[in-house]
This record gives C-alpha cells, sequence and structure tokens, in this order.
C-alpha cells in the first residue's frame, strides 16, 4: 500500500516534470499561436469574399458588356469560400489547396479590376473608388497576416523538430505545419502585349 | 572564489555582448528618433517650427486618446513597397497601445528627381473600424496629395492628420496613465527595497553559516534586479520629462491605403 502510493508519486512527479520542463507545454503554446494566426489569415480572406458582392454589383451597373469576368468572379468566390480548414489540419496539403482556390479567386478579381480602364465613369465613381481603396487595402492584409502565419508556423515547426522535442512531439501529435508559398502565378513573369 | 566570480563575469559579459549585437542588428529599418516623438522627420522636409506644430497636435491627441499616430518621413524606402515599410516600422516600433492596437502610421517618401513621391497610412487594428481603407484613400487624395504636389508637405500633412483625428475621435479615451505609473513605480520602489534587504540579511546570513560560496550567489542575483529597476525607474523620469514615452506595444495587420505622385 505505502509502496504503491510512493510510486504514483513518483510517476506524478516525474510526469509534472516531464510536462513543464520537456517543452510539453511550450509545444501546446506554439500550436495555439499557429491555430489563432490561421483564424486571423481566415478573416483576412473573408474581407474579401465579402467585399466582392458589393464590387461586382457596382461595376454590373457601368459595364454591361463584362457579363464573362463578372461570373468568373463570382465562380471563383462561391469555390473559395467552400474551402475552409480546421486548424488542427493545417498541413501543406490543405494549405495549397486553400491557397489555390483563393488564387483563382484572386486572378479573377485581377481581371474586374482590369475592366475599369476601358470604364472612364466607372472609374470616377466615388462608390467605386471607395471599394477599389477597401479591396487594396484587404489584399495588403491577407499578404500581412500570411506573412506572420508563416513566421508562426515556422517557430512551431523548428520547435517541434528540434532535438530533443522531436522524439516526443509525434506521441502528442504534434507534427509539422504547412507554409503559404509565392503564389503559382507570380513565379511567370507578367506578359505585356499591344 | 575570486577566480569563479570572474569566470562569471565574463560569462555575463558575453551573453551581454552577444545579445546587445543581435538587437542592433535587426533590420533596414530605421529606428524611432530618441527622445521618443511622434513627428520622426528622417528626410527633413519639415522645419523646426513645422516639426512642433505638428507635435504637439499629435502629442495632445495622444495624451486625451492613447492614439499614437507617427508621421515619419524617409528619402530612401530600403527596396521595400510603401506599404511593407509602414507595416514594418508600425510593427517594430510597437505602434499604439497594446491590446488596443491604437497606433497609425503616416509614412511620406518625399519626391524626389525622378523618383516618384509615396505615401501611406498605415492602420493599426484597432483603428480600422473608423479609420476604413476607403476613408484613408478620401483623406489622401483630398487633403494631402494636393497640397504634396507643390511640395507643400507640411500643410497637406496637417490637414491629413486632422482629419484623421476627426474621424477617430470619440473612438479611444486614455486612461489616467500618469497616476497610474506613478503608483506603480512607487509599489516597485518598495518592493525593490523589501527585496534588497532580504537579500543583504541572507548575504550576513550565508556569509556567517557557509562561507564563500553563499556569498558567491547572492553577488551574482544583485545586479539583474538593480540593473531592472534602474531601468524603469529611468523610463518614468523620462516620462515625467518628455511627456511622450514612445510605441506602446500596438499591431497591425495591413489596414490603411497608398498614394503616388
Amino acid at each position: 500500500m505505502k509502496t504503491s502510493f510512493k510510486l504514483t508519486l513518483l510517476v506524478a512527479l516525474f510526469a509534472a516534470i516531464f510536462f513543464s520542463s520537456c517543452s510539453y507545454n511550450t509545444m501546446v503554446e506554439k500550436q495555439e499561436a499557429t491555430s489563432s494566426q490561421w483564424a486571423q489569415v481566415q478573416n483576412a480572406y473573408q474581407r474579401r469574399a465579402d467585399l466582392i458582392p458589393n464590387l461586382v454589383a457596382t461595376v454590373k451597373g457601368y459595364a454591361k458588356h463584362e457579363e464573362g469576368t463578372l461570373t468568373a468572379v463570382i465562380e471563383a468566390r462561391a469555390k473559395a469560400t467552400q474551402i475552409t480548414i480546421d486548424p488542427t489540419k493545417l498541413t501543406e496539403e490543405n494549405i495549397q489547396k486553400y491557397q489555390q482556390a483563393q488564387g483563382q479567386l484572386g486572378a479573377a478579381l485581377g481581371r474586374l479590376m482590369m475592366v475599369k480602364e476601358s470604364y472612364p465613369d466607372l472609374k470616377a465613381n466615388q462608390n467605386f473608388m471607395a471599394l477599389q481603396d477597401e479591396l487594396t487595402g484587404t489584399e495588403n492584409r491577407i499578404a500581412v497576416e500570411r506573412n506572420k502565419f508563416n513566421t508562426v508556423v515556422q517557430d512551431y515547426n523548428q520547435y517541434i523538430r528540434k532535438f530533443p522535442q522531436v522524439i516526443w512531439a509525434g506521441w502528442f501529435g504534434f507534427s509539422k505545419k504547412g507554409y503559404f508559398e509565392a503564389d503559382a502565378g507570380a513565379k511567370n513573369a507578367p506578359k505585356v502585349e499591344f | 572564489m575570486k577566480q569563479l566570480n570572474l569566470k562569471l563575469f565574463f560569462q555575463l559579459l558575453i551573453l551581454l555582448l552577444s545579445g546587445w549585437s543581435v538587437s542592433s542588428h535587426a533590420q533596414e529599418i530605421p529606428k524611432p528618433m530618441n527622445p521618443p516623438r511622434l513627428v520622426n522627420d528622417f528626410a527633413g522636409i519639415f522645419s523646426e517650427e513645422q516639426k512642433q506644430d505638428l507635435e504637439i497636435i499629435l502629442r495632445a491627441y495622444n495624451d486625451s486618446t492613447s492614439t499614437q499616430i507617427y508621421v515619419v518621413t524617409v528619402n530612401d524606402l530600403q527596396g521595400y513597397p510603401a506599404s511593407d515599410f509602414a507595416f514594418k516600422l508600425g510593427e517594430q516600433w510597437k505602434i499604439g497601445q497594446k491590446g488596443k492596437n491604437n497606433g497609425a502610421v503616416v509614412l511620406i517618401k518625399p519626391k524626389a528627381g525622378n523618383s516618384r513621391g509615396d505615401l501611406y497610412i498605415a492602420t493599426g487594428y484597432g483603428l480600422e473600424e473608423k479609420l476604413t481603407d476607403a476613408r484613408c484613400g478620401r483623406i489622401m487624395d483630398q487633403y494631402m496629395i494636393p497640397y504634396f504636389r507643390q511640395s507643400d508637405y507640411y500643410s497637406g500633412t496637417k490637414s491629413g492628420v486632422e482629419v484623421m483625428i476627426k474621424y477617430l475621435s470619440g473612438q479611444f479615451k486614455a486612461e489616467k496613465k500618469g497616476d497610474k505609473m506613478n503608483t506603480g513605480g512607487v509599489i516597485a520602489f518598495v518592493i525593490l527595497i523589501i527585496l534588497a534587504i532580504i537579500i543583504f540579511s541572507n548575504i550576513g546570513k550565508n556569509g556567517r553559516n557557509n562561507g564563500n560560496s553563499g556569498r558567491g550567489g547572492g553577488g551574482m542575483f544583485i545586479p539583474p534586479i538593480f540593473g531592472g529597476g534602474g531601468r524603469r525607474s529611468g523610463n518614468d523620469d523620462f516620462g515625467g520629462f518628455g511627456g511622450f514615452g514612445g510605441g506602446g506595444g500596438g499591431s497591425f495587420g495591413g489596414g490603411g491605403g497608398g498614394r503616388s505622385w
């Protein structure tokens, strides 16, 4: 009886030391940081998705001949908003998928914003100008939050892959998380055609 | 024992030096001017009186609302886009109060020769609601850029900042910072004295009981505590004298907008 009590005490002590000093708590903190930063990233993307209906409505009023571009944006938006990632499953694959869907929406939006050049009335519209500022700001927010996410993930990945954490990180399900890569389209230099 | 202390001293020195070199080597973003101020005119586009005038407006707003609007002018963006430069600067200078994130950066790169002028208003997380990107755009288009086109940086900045303040008014209230800091300082001072008494009395005891090893431990512990205390009281002094203590730990998330001319 007494020895078993001593044994539990010993185990408890060992567990306490293990969890506090052997980086388990730090791993939890760092993982939590990636989850909360992921929420910020999704927020920024959501903000862009929320702007689109307004933007499309404004452009429609001026540029009636751009049906194709407008529907492309609406479709890309629908596709992009379908994909959300559970913050516990931030694998490279999932992030790539998410980024791809959002990238397509970004490209469609880019084409929509090009349309304005052929409609001077639209370009001068106060509402459109405001929306344009909001959209640029949103793209900035996405870039900033993605950057912060990559930094946090790098910190986390580095930590769980270092010795000695690397030995037991896997036991508790701490796995490597994915990064945002440069957009696929950014690799190709833009074409200028006259 | 002397050898041990010498060794410890060197180890501490190396630690300190290595820490120093890391912190001083951070990025190409300039460091805030010293003493801390809200108008950081690195490019030198304002005269002394203009600087002072802007500083008074911004300082008064900071004192009444704790919202920090920094005006920063640079001649070189170090290869960054103006937006990146402004966000990085805001994050590194910790502009705005922690938790409220109520800081803003008005970044001006004056037009010089063939290079374009760049203007960017970066808003902290907490200001995005009132100072939306669209409003930033309108402020720049209507109140700032027209002056900047004529190289009248002072009038443009002043009218822009005044409109920003108008939009923001009523959003934040300053806590009674001075009182709080003073009581905090008093408490810290009392704790320090108590700690010092405990440590010194312990050293006395150890010296008698254990001899040299105890004294070595005590000697090692005192410097960091006193270092911390000294720095703290220094900061408070500064707050009293200059009236402005620099950035408060705010964070930026990409809000705001920019223009070139």
